[in-house]
């Protein structure tokens, strides 16, 4: 297939990733109208509703990882992602969290061009706060590797296969950059690897995102309306990452 | 004016000019352009920029958002499209700054 969106569900305990997998996808449909493969293993194939132009690819996922979630800390299975290359079965890939809703056509704009590797390098707080761009984090300029655009191309093979290496060696390379956080993220293996190869090219316009402690709503056709401390926000239009990650059950 | 009324007015002013901050972000995404496999803003630098261009040449190279070369071969239907988008851009925010201008009044 020459175009679709690649996607990593694996529910946890406490998330049921594929209810917002399951958001993420109709966006997709409405939006973009491309096929979706979504990688993700047995237990969370099973929770699925029935949705066309959707294949499931099954895989066992790594245990291990966690992340800080409103004072918590959970279970993170995000370590699959590394293989993308080798899951996508398409020639031009929309790799993307199931937790970035498109409200627009923005991407098929982006896929018409000429690239190896295409992300963001910087986002936008929708609610003005500043509240997601940390601060002395790490010694390397951050990427964010929520939506990548990626071609089956000898560069692009190159840059997974670093991002592979990374991954397997990260407590290496997470001291070598001076990364704050000890937990793995694949936004830092991207990163790492990206500068290590001198690759990619990058989105450049950044990417609208919701920080964690802002609540969403609800959200329409056209957008997702979210609360931040007593303000009520919504966007319209605009293809957006969400941190919540329980709006989508209820 | 008491301090509820002076906070209630400090909150839809940051919202209003939040909105706009989200709506010019929309607008800039939405002024990203594929032509002949690279990727350009519609801005008024790029319009400039190929307007001037097109006056001395029938084709031309100029670089894109992530500094590739491109080669322009039809300076006129890129020029139109570019317009076209930028256009379509800022009717759409200036449709958005009336309501907001409303809202904050």
């Amino acid at each position: 297939m020459d175009i679709g969106v690649l996607m990593y569900c694996f529910d946890t305990d406490e998330v049921a990733y594929h209810g917002l997998a399951e958001r993420c996808v109709s966006q997709v449909k409405t939006h973009l109208g491309l096929h979706v493969t979504i990688v993700t293993n047995r237990q969370t194939m099973a929770r699925f509703k029935q949705m066309d132009g959707v294949e499931f690819r099954v895989v066992e996922h790594r245990p291990g990882n966690f992340r800080p979630y409103r004072g918590k800390v959970l279970a993170w299975h995000n370590r699959e992602r590394v293989l993308a290359y080798e899951h996508s079965p398409y020639e031009t890939t929309i790799l993307m969290d199931c937790d970035y809703f498109v409200f627009s056509d923005r991407l098929l704009e982006l896929s018409k061009t000429e690239f190896d590797v295409l992300l963001h390098d910087r986002v936008h707080d929708i609610t003005g706060k500043n509240l997601i761009a940390g601060r002395n984090e790490g010694v390397i300029p951050l990427v964010w590797a929520t939506v990548v655009l990626f071609r089956k191309t000898p560069n692009a093979e190159t840059v997974f296969a670093m991002i592979r290496h990374v991954a397997e060696n990260y407590n290496h390379y997470r001291h070598l950059y001076r990364i704050k956080y000890n937990n793995y993220r694949n936004d830092y293996a991207f990163a790492i690897a990206l500068h290590q190869l001198g690759l990619g090219d990058f989105i450049p316009s950044p990417m609208p995102m919701s920080a964690v402690d802002v609540d969403v709503l609800d959200s329409d056709s056209e957008g997702v309306c979210f609360r931040h401390r007593g303000s009520i926000y919504h966007t319209n239009g605009q293809d957006v990452h969400i941190m919540d990650k329980e709006w989508c059950n209820g | 004016m008491q301090i509820g009324d002076i906070k209630r007015h400090a909150e839809l002013s940051f919202e209003v000019a939040q909105a706009k901050r989200n709506a010019l972000e929309k607008m800039h995404s939405r002024q990203l352009l594929a032509y002949n496999g690279r990727l350009f803003r519609a801005d008024a630098a790029t319009i400039n920029l190929v307007s001037t261009l097109k006056q001395t040449n029938k084709d031309f190279y100029i670089l894109d958002c992530n500094q590739n070369p491109c080669h322009v071969e039809d300076p006129d239907g890129f020029l139109r499209a570019l317009i076209d988008r930028n256009q379509e851009t800022l009717n759409q925010y200036h449709q958005l700054h009336v309501e907001l201008a409303k809202k904050g009044s």
